[in-house]
């Protein structure tokens, strides 16, 4: 059992989410405003930390 | 894009500004993506059940706790989750009308609050409208007088919408009720637009019951709804079975007969229940989702021909426009006839009228941002414009 990826790939969907509320917020064009990409940066700096413990864990 | 072989990603909600009616306040929150993921097998809220085996005894996921909250938050006494507010008619209406019993409806009903009677054998009386589209407290007392007259008995129930989903008028529920409670009609409120996107208080409408929609108004996966009701209802609606096999000699322990046991058992419990704090919080900001909706029917009416057929100034996002002397001209000499109009918005970013309608439609602005409202107001006067119409 991993317990450490499965939370890693949890936390990457929830990430994920994050993001697409980002885009349903901002929908059609996806223009973001600053707060908007702090948050779209962070989220995706975070979520390359979760794929790297499942490319760990994984392969 | 493909989300199996055979069914596409839904993707609208990322690619569009939706202004369909119906589907504006059961986009689900942040929270109830997340818990949608968590939760999205079968049984999944059930893996705490414990004694006594009912689906609102569950701790763990916060169950039990959402059922006081949530009567609280609408101050009534008791909620139960239902598979959409159609199920809550059913539930209430099964409960306290018999075969043959006279019932109120409204000439704005949805037909689920028909069928529901219907499913019984009630003799259903409609409420009329008044010339503002709107069910007064005069004209309930005046059809109660009626059908008490003309079939002997008062009528055993009557239903109100707190906001129809014609015109998204808001009624006079508090009148009403207090007008059918001097005939001991008990009331039902159909909160499916209101309840989740606007403030809702039982006790302060005087309803004895209220049912709302998960799906249409509390940001939560379909099939999902509830039923509040007073304490004076609640073991009438929400009594146990008392049955007995009469081989085996079992019986079914505290499972409520209404409910069939247990209601939501998943991905649509959890949703709903990881939707509540933002649903809760998001009533508070209703003055500025009306002023929104404002803005849209203003740009709107400042086209030539274009009338609004709800109330003015907008008291709801959901609104019935009338273009038949704006853009449903412009259909009768365009190339794409009544389809225009939809191709047009979809171009510019926005899905939800309903392809080829150009007479009278409906749209909710409800959830939109700032920049997707002023997209909006931008589209129609662009449309119109483009196509010969006059923009004051």
């Amino acid at each position: 059992m991993s317990r450490r990826a499965v939370d890693a790939l949890f936390q990457a969907l929830y990430l994920l989410t994050d993001i697409r509320f980002i885009l349903r917020e901002t929908a059609p064009v996806h223009e973001l405003d600053d707060e908007q990409k702090v948050r779209a940066g962070k989220a995706i700096e975070k979520l390359k930390k979760q794929v790297t413990i499942l490319e760990e864990e994984l392969s | 894009m493909k989300c199996t072989a055979d069914i596409d990603t839904r993707d609208v909600e990322e690619l569009y500004i939706n202004i369909d009616p119906i589907q504006a306040g059961g986009r689900l929150t942040v929270d109830a993506q997340k818990a949608a993921i968590a939760y999205s097998d079968g049984y999944s809220v059930c893996d705490n059940c414990r004694k006594p085996f009912r689906l609102d005894y569950i701790d763990k996921p916060p169950i039990a706790d959402f059922h006081r909250d949530c009567a609280e938050w609408l101050n009534m006494d008791a909620v139960r989750l239902v598979p959409g507010a159609r199920r809550g008619f059913q539930a209430v209406v099964s409960s306290i009308v018999e075969r043959g019993d006279p019932a109120l409806v409204t000439a704005l009903s949805h037909y689920t609050e028909f069928a529901s009677l219907e499913q019984v054998g009630a003799d259903i009386h409609e409420i009329p409208v008044d010339d503002h589209h709107h069910i007064t407290a005069d004209n309930a007392a005046a059809r109660i007088e009626d059908v008490t007259r003309e079939t002997g008995k008062t009528p055993s129930i009557l239903f109100v919408e707190h906001v129809d989903y014609q015109y998204g008028n808001i009624h006079e529920v508090a009148g009403i009720a207090k007008v059918a409670h001097q005939y001991d009609i008990p009331v039902l409120l159909n909160g499916a637009y209101s309840v989740g996107i606007m403030p809702v208080d039982g006790k302060a409408l005087g309803v004895d019951f209220v049912i709302a929609s998960g799906h249409k108004s509390m940001a939560a996966p379909a099939p999902s709804g509830l039923v509040a009701t007073t304490d004076e209802y609640a073991d009438i609606v929400f009594r146990t079975t008392q049955v007995k096999g009469d081989i085996t000699g079992r019986t079914f322990g505290i499972k409520e007969v209404e409910m069939m046991g247990c209601t939501l058992m998943g991905v649509t419990a959890v949703g709903l229940i990881a939707s509540f704090p933002e649903v809760k919080d998001r009533v508070l900001h209703w003055d500025r989702e009306v002023e929104n909706s404002n803005r849209v029917v203003d740009a709107l009416c400042a086209i030539e021909g274009t009338r609004v057929e709800s109330d003015m100034p907008r008291a709801h996002t959901l609104t019935r426009i009338n273009t038949l002397d704006s853009f449903d001209t412009v259909a009768k000499t365009h190339k794409k006839k009544g389809f225009f109009l939809s191709q047009s918005l979809k171009k510019k970013g926005i899905i939800g009228v309903i392809p080829g309608s150009t007479r009278v439609w409906k749209f909710n602005t409800y959830g939109l941002t700032d920049a997707q409202i002023v997209l909006v107001c931008e589209a129609f006067q662009e449309i119109a414009r483009e196509n010969g119409l006059n923009v004051s």
